[in-house]
């Protein structure tokens, strides 16, 4: 009798446990803004950066950091829209 | 007044060892990770020392661990990713403890280094890539090719996709270093508006160096949970190639 209470209160506590999880995810603006930002910018600079050294191996300054340089924000809005997507489908 | 930056200088301790060019000698990062990795390891040697089917506060402490980790991991990537549950697991814990251990006045955060979240991040990256080509072959390149996209624009998505890819270690690693580090700045520069404006002014920037306090420790557990997150997800694209 007083397992079964037991577990009656721990399942409890574990629903009560899931609401607050769940709106500690969707309560986080701050947490997803700079995620946001991270995935933005470093796909800007990973671009940017073999832009660079392409540049520098085929002596072409400043043609190929321009074009990764606009690739990269591309793909920085790519990742920004796969991450927000992936926050609505939660 | 003491540098806000200063925290997080690296300093030599004990000889100074080199091999080659590289200096390898101990420093306090590597002596905060022997402490992270001994307490982690301490812990849970000794949660399961004693295996009761009414569990101590210690066992129940290694037991949530383990679970909330388990349960992410099939959430996240499915059964295919089990059989990676330890290194997600020490990934996960490695990166809490070295948040809370430097939320410990006086200690040092390893996190808050670049260096140690990059080689983090880059060890997942490689790693990732060669399960994804070991389990598919070469038909883990789909994943640079979505479907339904017309073959005009092809060749500038599949290096849209290539650039999306490569940046994932970077923008994994920059968000765990900026966090620490902003963070623990952040608290620095209150606690030094606390000493400098006094008994007068100085009760302001206290309270918000408590709740700041209390921010970190949410942010150091978020980050580390976020990094976990991050991972199972690369893996389940490296698992379960679709789109």
């Amino acid at each position: 009798m007083e397992l079964k209470e037991l577990k009656d209160k721990v399942k409890e506590i574990q629903s009560e446990l899931k609401e607050k999880e769940i709106k500690e995810k969707n309560a986080n603006p701050l947490g997803i803004a700079m995620k946001m930002g991270t995935e933005f910018v470093a796909a800007v600079f990973v671009a940017s950066f073999i832009g660079f050294y392409v540049d520098k191996w085929l002596e072409t300054t400043p043609v190929f950091i321009i074009i990764f340089f606009i690739i990269g924000s591309v793909a920085g809005i790519f990742n920004v829209v796969r991450s927000s997507k992936m926050i609505n489908k939660d | 007044m003491a540098n806000p930056m200063n925290q997080f200088e690296v300093k030599t301790i004990g000889p100074k060892i080199e091999i080659g060019n590289f200096d390898i000698s101990f420093s306090n990062a590597s002596l905060f990770m022997v402490i992270t990795v001994a307490t982690i390891s301490l812990l849970f040697i000794f949660a399961t020392q004693k295996k009761s089917l009414v569990p101590s506060r210690l066992q129940l402490l290694a037991e949530m661990a383990y679970e909330f980790v388990a349960k992410m991991i099939s959430e996240t990537a499915g059964s295919k990713a089990r059989p990676y549950f330890p290194f997600i697991l020490t990934l996960f814990l490695f990166v809490l403890f070295c948040n809370m251990i430097g939320m410990i006045p006086y200690s040092f955060t390893v996190t808050s280094h670049i260096i140690v979240t990059f080689a983090l991040a880059i060890f997942i990256f490689i790693g990732v890539t060669i399960i994804g080509f070991v389990k598919h072959g070469f038909g883990y390149l789909k994943l640079f090719v979505p479907s339904g996209v017309p073959v005009v624009l092809l060749p500038i998505i599949v290096v849209i996709e290539v650039i999306s890819y490569l940046s994932r270690p970077v923008s994994l690693s920059v968000r765990l270093f900026a966090n620490m580090m902003a963070g623990h700045t952040m608290m620095k520069v209150f606690g030094g508006f606390v000493i400098s404006l006094g008994l007068v002014g100085g009760w302001l920037p206290l309270g918000f160096s408590v709740a700041l306090t209390g921010l970190e420790i949410l942010v150091a557990f978020l980050q580390a949970y976020v990094f976990a997150i991050l991972t199972c997800i690369y893996l389940n694209d490296a698992l379960n190639l679709h789109h």
